[in-house]
């Protein structure tokens, strides 16, 4: 298990390392000097990049990013006011921590309510509220996060004012409401038709008949027995919901006005601040590297008879 | 020696209690009746017609590709049918909300009853006002309807009158009225001959169309756009689709036969591109690639460079970034069903009888995993349409004045408050191909791979 832990972190460090390098290569593959305006001269182009070091070669460039990471200083913006330092722009006003606070709620949304679904539809399989529950959830992966996002903001801010038009430092339990079920609701259906789907599976199982012999009720059935089994490919999911929240935030962000990092980072790539590109870059997949380590892990601590190290030859 | 028989078969008779005897019509040829018995009544039934037959029992996918026919039919044959195009402005006719129409038009349609052909100035793309003076020709009936333009007119409507006999009217439009009606002299000829003689033509309409979808801010109509952008999202997905097929599907099967070193580092390669949170990239590769291939439409001159350039840069890198990121999953759903079957007689018999890597992959292994194929690139179109609407909501993807529908939706965001119906046709159409085909690819996989059926 250790063994297995540090193999994976391994590779987290490795993935990460390959993405630094290919973002470094595609950002400056965008074509045009992120100093190039309208009033500046060749020679103040040249001189903001030796400032700023982009006069290097761009190995020397890969490898000063390189160390300054590791050292913990993701660098400066070329854009903003002198010397505003990218960890300011990420982690500084509260923003990451706002992104962080809006994803994981979602995600706790996503999982606290997309599972017991599941199980009802199972439990109460054939049943007008499986039919009813089966339409939510099919209808509900064919909506895109936005379309959903901006009916929301229609019907309940717009046309009913119930809930605020501007979400902005989500203060207040109200102002969490539209952007949490846009970001989660996409995902919930996703997690209840898998708990659902693997559930029945579960049900079938020789060991479910064998403890319904023995008299267990079918709540305890359903809660001790079938879920435990059923729940690792919801486990396997949460991987992919995570990297999909962040990309939700993108969009979730914009329309209700929340001043995340998700809303930056569109913003910086089409700017072209270098440094800022990276830094978010780096730091949303560091993130979404991780909680996939984290869900790989808990993926074989929940089932130990999966082997994770590949023996197929 | 009859022991020693009995021995060697288990099933055989003993020839002692046989009695053998041949009757003379025992030797006759078979009649043709009884030639037919031993024929087989019933077809074989192949995988497709077995796939389409379990397919068929499933209501719900079936009700599905109805509505993904009709889906295809909007796109495709719907543009055909109206007189809008996606990317005319009709200036008099901003903003209009669906079914509704402008005063002009409205003024337009209070005269159609009385005539047979129109040719309105407010009808078309870009003209609010002047028609200068020149030589025109309306056709109708297959002739040419000749007229000339002594001065410059404003709004204007001609009419062909085809009751009794023929005239041209002319009528002005002044502040929502029709304040002068005059014929006008013509003269009757060919098409050949009116344009020979200078004739400019003048594009005419029975009767005014409605914007059943409205319009948008610049006066282009929304069905048309809606129409136009749920074709170029279908196409978005289809293609992008089978370039993860093409590329999953090589991948994957040369890993999975090739095997040992060969297939650990192609899967360690999977799995690296598995890992990287592929929309981070996605975004990157937007706007690093349209400058760059631009140059390359701009400068180059063959067909292909033609074709792409006609699809744009953003619609693609779209495609490029699919060919880079997307094709993992698929690779990996090869590699499973190629591990299976490589192990399976048929492919030892054709290694044994010298085919190549190559060809086992064509002819055996692939047509063998075409289920889950058909299944996988099913469920990649949505997935890809999705991937496109939300590049296009963030002002990536496709460049005005093209639409998809996720330009569409992302046009109708920001007006949302005060025109909140636009969002709703693009949304819907989109909602329903992505839900259609999702519950297509749901029925493919039980049709296709019984196994999986639950």
């Amino acid at each position: 298990m250790g063994i297995y832990i540090l193999k994976r972190i391994g590779v987290a460090v490795l993935t990460l390392l390959v993405i630094m390098t290919i973002t470094f290569f595609l950002m400056n593959a965008i074509p045009g000097s992120p100093f190039l305006t309208e009033k500046s001269t060749p020679l103040q182009i040249e001189l903001a990049n030796k400032k700023y070091g982009l006069d290097k070669p761009l190995i020397v460039q890969l490898k000063n990013y390189i160390v300054n990471y590791l050292k913990g200083d993701l660098g400066t913006s070329l854009k903003m006011q002198e010397g505003t330092s990218v960890n300011e722009i990420i982690f500084g006003q509260g923003k990451f921590a706002l992104s962080m606070r809006l994803g994981l709620i979602s995600l706790l949304v996503a999982v606290v309510i997309g599972i017991p679904l599941g199980c009802l539809a199972a439990y109460k399989r054939g049943s007008w509220l499986d039919g009813f529950l089966r339409v939510v959830t099919t209808v509900g992966v064919a909506i895109p996060t936005f379309v959903l996002a901006a009916l929301l903001l229609i019907v309940f801010a717009v046309k009913l004012s119930w809930l605020p038009t501007l979400s902005g430092n989500l203060t207040g339990w109200k102002s969490y409401v539209m952007p949490v079920i846009s970001l989660s609701f996409y995902y919930m259906c996703y997690i209840a038709k898998l708990t659902r789907t693997s559930m029945l599976d579960a049900i079938n199982q020789d060991y479910i008949r064998t403890a319904r012999a023995k008299g267990v009720n079918t709540r305890g059935l359903i809660l001790k027995h079938a879920l435990r089994n059923s729940l690792i490919p919801v486990i396997t999911y949460l991987g992919p919901v995570c990297a999909g929240i962040i990309t939700g935030s993108f969009v979730v962000e914009s329309t209700f006005s929340i001043p995340g990092l998700g809303k930056y980072f569109v913003q910086c790539v089409l700017s072209r601040d270098y440094p800022v590109i990276m830094g978010t870059t780096v730091v949303l997949s560091a993130l979404v590297i991780f909680m996939n380590l984290v869900v790989d892990i808990t993926y074989k601590l929940v089932d130990p008879r999966i082997t994770l190290v590949s023996k197929e030859e | 020696m009859k022991e020693t028989f009995a021995k060697l078969s288990p099933f055989q008779v003993d020839p002692e209690r046989v009695k053998i005897g041949f009757a003379a019509d025992d030797f006759e040829k078979a009649s043709a009746e009884e030639k037919s018995s031993m024929v087989e009544t019933r077809k074989s039934v192949s995988y497709w017609r077995d796939a389409w037959r379990r397919f068929r029992k499933n209501t719900v996918s079936m009700v599905s590709l109805m509505v993904f026919l009709l889906v295809l039919f909007f796109a495709f044959i719907g543009p055909y049918l109206i007189p809008y195009n996606y990317s005319n402005q009709y200036r008099s006719s901003q903003k209009l909300a669906p079914g509704e129409y402008s005063d002009k038009e409205l003024l337009i349609k209070s005269v159609e009853d009385d005539i047979d052909f129109m040719f309105a100035t407010a009808l078309q793309p870009g003209s609010i006002t002047a028609l200068s003076a020149g030589d025109y020709y309306l056709k109708y009936k297959g002739k040419a309807w000749c007229f000339s333009l002594g001065k410059t007119t404003g709004d204007t409507v001609f009419a062909i009158i085809d009751g009794e006999f023929v005239k041209i009217m002319e009528r002005d439009i002044k502040n929502g009225e029709i304040t002068a009606s005059k014929p006008v002299d013509y003269f009757k000829t060919s098409e050949k001959d009116a344009k020979a003689q200078g004739y400019v033509k003048l594009d005419g309409v029975r009767s005014v169309f409605p914007h059943v979808f409205g319009t948008d801010s610049t006066g282009r109509d929304l069905m048309a756009r809606t129409m136009y952008g749920a074709r170029v999202s279908i196409i978005i997905g289809v293609v992008a689709a089978v370039i993860v097929l093409i590329i999953g599907s090589i991948y994957g099967s040369i890993s999975g036969l090739a095997g040992g070193r060969v297939d650990f580092i192609m899967q360690r390669v999977v799995e690296l591109i598995y890992s990287i949170p592929e929309v981070l990239i996605v975004l990157l590769l937007q706007v690093v690639l349209k400058d760059p291939l631009q140059n390359w439409f701009d400068s180059s001159n063959t067909v292909f460079a033609k074709a792409m350039s006609d699809l744009g840069s953003g619609i693609v890198s779209i495609f490029i970034t699919f060919a880079v990121l997307y094709w993992v999953t698929m690779a990996r759903i090869v590699r499973g069903q190629v591990l299976q079957l490589k192990k399976q007689e048929y492919v030892t018999a054709a290694t044994a009888l010298g085919a190549s890597n190559a060809r086992i992959i064509r002819r055996h292994l692939l047509p063998n995993c075409v289920g889950q194929l058909v299944i996988t690139t099913c469920l990649q179109i949505p997935s890809a349409i999705f991937l496109e609407s939300f590049l296009s909501f963030l002002g990536l993807g496709v460049s005005a004045p093209m639409a998809s529908l996720g330009s569409l939706c992302s046009d109708a965001i920001a007006t949302i408050s005060l025109y909140p119906y636009r969002l709703v046709y693009p949304a819907v159409v989109l909602t329903i191909i992505v839900l259609s085909l999702n519950l297509v690819g749901d029925g493919l996989r039980d049709a296709l791979d019984p196994r999986l059926k639950k």
